[in-house]
């Protein structure tokens, strides 16, 4: 009762919050994806966070049931509705999971935590700890930690990084390099610019959303493994309101299974997540009726997928 | 039975000479003749198409398809960059693909452009040619799977959308 309650008030609470900043839940890091500028051309996070407003939006009536969820306030993507969080929850939840405070989140405590991100860049060889450089002072607004971490990344000192500095910086769980496609998307997301780069501003905001999506992560990773299985994935996707199948979270596993080990690391766990929130978005949309059903013709068709393709992954 | 023809830019492209040529080598191999890198998500999709062995990598046996692959498409991209400039504007994209029997509106030529030309100069370079069509021959195969019927639209449901979407491969 406490947890399902916790969560369903601490959405609550992010859905309110949300205009000044605080609080970050999995379900704002989600809508922090689609309102981030970038990608998808939504406005940025500060001004209305997209998706928590058409979260309150109150729902057509009669509009559930498709979903197969009996109450019908969300059908895709949103925080699943208080009731529903009345079931005991799966095995292994409790402890990690929502008890944890949301201490990490969104405080500036969290950027000490060297492991979030990978920590590549100040352990890694070569680059030396983090100051090491003896830099010029931060830029006005940006953390001392925040600029060293940026120096490290940012291995041409060009004050810029690109997906492949970045990608040198990040690392999984299991010391693997972050999958290149996973690192243009989170460029793509942060470069307000539109330069392919990510300069001091936006890299604070990627930074914050890397760890964020961290913490998410090891939520989700009950037995600890540091990569993430079918049933894991299952759960998070519970948790974040989808209704799909186990069937399905079989199928995002095997598509990223990147070492036929049934799991996934970090790195696909954010990208299967961003994805699906930027499908069932475009698909909600096309669903005007909420019958979990649309007709759609060829070219509308590849209007929605052109941007979600992930040929060739492996 | 070693083929001559291909022997010789297998060799040199495979610069450490491993016996098989990986992504960073390809990528160096190409051009799109603009003097910027070939384009990476092109090489990768290539790979992905010819790496039959899912080695990563390209062994001589599945080079000389994917040279071919490569040589095809440069052919074609040269008839229709009709002004011999080495890109493509967005009337040679659309006489392309017309050509190829896609029919799309005016429209959807634009979307294209703006997601694959890469360097923002509102043309299309080869590298990002080659990209266009293997995302759209994908995507419409995908759809046609759907498309029993043939009429040009399908219904799909959310859950089967988002299975088509996360398994698509080249």
């Amino acid at each position: 009762m406490s947890l399902s309650k916790q969560y369903g008030v601490s959405i609550k609470t992010q859905v309110k919050s949300c205009s000044n900043g605080r609080d970050v839940d999995v379900i704002t890091l989600i809508g922090v994806m689609v309102s981030s500028p970038g990608g998808y051309g939504a406005p940025p996070p500060q001004q209305g966070p997209g998706a928590p407003l058409s979260y309150s939006q109150a729902p057509p009536p009669n509009r559930g049931q498709i979903y197969g969820q009996p109450p019908p306030q969300q059908q895709y993507g949103q925080p699943p509705p208080q009731q529903q969080y009345g079931q005991p929850p799966p095995q292994g939840y409790q402890p990690q999971g929502y008890q944890q405070p949301p201490a990490s989140y969104g405080q500036p405590g969290g950027y000490q935590q060297g492991a979030y991100g990978g920590g590549a860049p100040p352990q890694g060889g070569g680059y030396g700890p983090p100051g090491g450089y003896g830099a010029p002072a931060p830029p006005p607004g940006v953390s001392q930690e925040l600029w060293n971490w940026f120096q490290a990344v940012d291995q041409d000192r060009s004050g810029k990084i690109t997906a492949i500095e970045l990608r040198q910086a990040l690392m999984n769980g299991n010391s693997t390099p972050f999958n290149e496609e996973t690192c243009r998307l989170m460029v793509g997301m942060f470069d307000k610019s539109k330069d392919g780069t990510i300069d001091i501003h936006e890299f604070a905001a990627l930074w914050k959303y890397v760890q964020d999506w961290k913490g998410c992560f090891e939520r989700f990773d009950t037995d600890r493994s540091g990569n993430i299985d079918a049933q894991e994935l299952g759960n998070a996707f519970r948790t974040f309101g989808y209704n799909l199948s186990p069937q399905f979270s079989d199928s995002v596993i095997r598509v990223f299974d990147r070492r036929g080990m049934r799991t996934i690391n970090f790195d696909d766990f954010i990208q299967a997540c961003v994805m699906l929130k930027t499908l069932t978005d475009k698909f909600r949309v096309k669903d005007t009726q909420q019958r979990g059903v649309i007709n759609i013709g060829y070219e509308e068709f590849l209007e929605m997928v052109l941007d979600n393709t992930i040929m060739a992954v492996k | 039975m070693l083929n001559r023809i291909f022997f010789y830019p297998f060799i040199r492209i495979d610069k450490d000479r491993s016996g098989s040529i990986s992504g960073n080598e390809l990528q160096q191999a190409l051009s799109n003749g603009t003097w910027t890198p070939f384009n990476p998500e092109t090489v990768r999709l290539m790979i992905g198409m010819f790496d039959r062995d899912r080695s990563g990598t390209i062994s001589f046996q599945e080079f000389q398809q994917l040279w071919k692959f490569v040589t095809d498409w440069q052919n074609c991209f040269r008839t229709y960059d009709r002004d011999n400039s080495g890109t493509i504007d967005k009337n040679e994209l659309k006489t392309a693909l017309t050509g190829f029997g896609y029919r799309l509106s005016d429209r959807f030529f634009d979307i294209l452009l703006v997601k694959f030309d890469r360097q923002g100069r509102g043309t299309i370079a080869f590298d990002d040619f080659v990209q266009c069509c293997v995302v759209m021959q994908t995507l419409t195969s995908a759809f046609r799977a759907y498309d029993t019927d043939q009429d040009g639209v399908i219904q799909i449901g959310y859950e089967q959308f988002l299975t088509l979407v996360f398994n698509l491969k080249s």
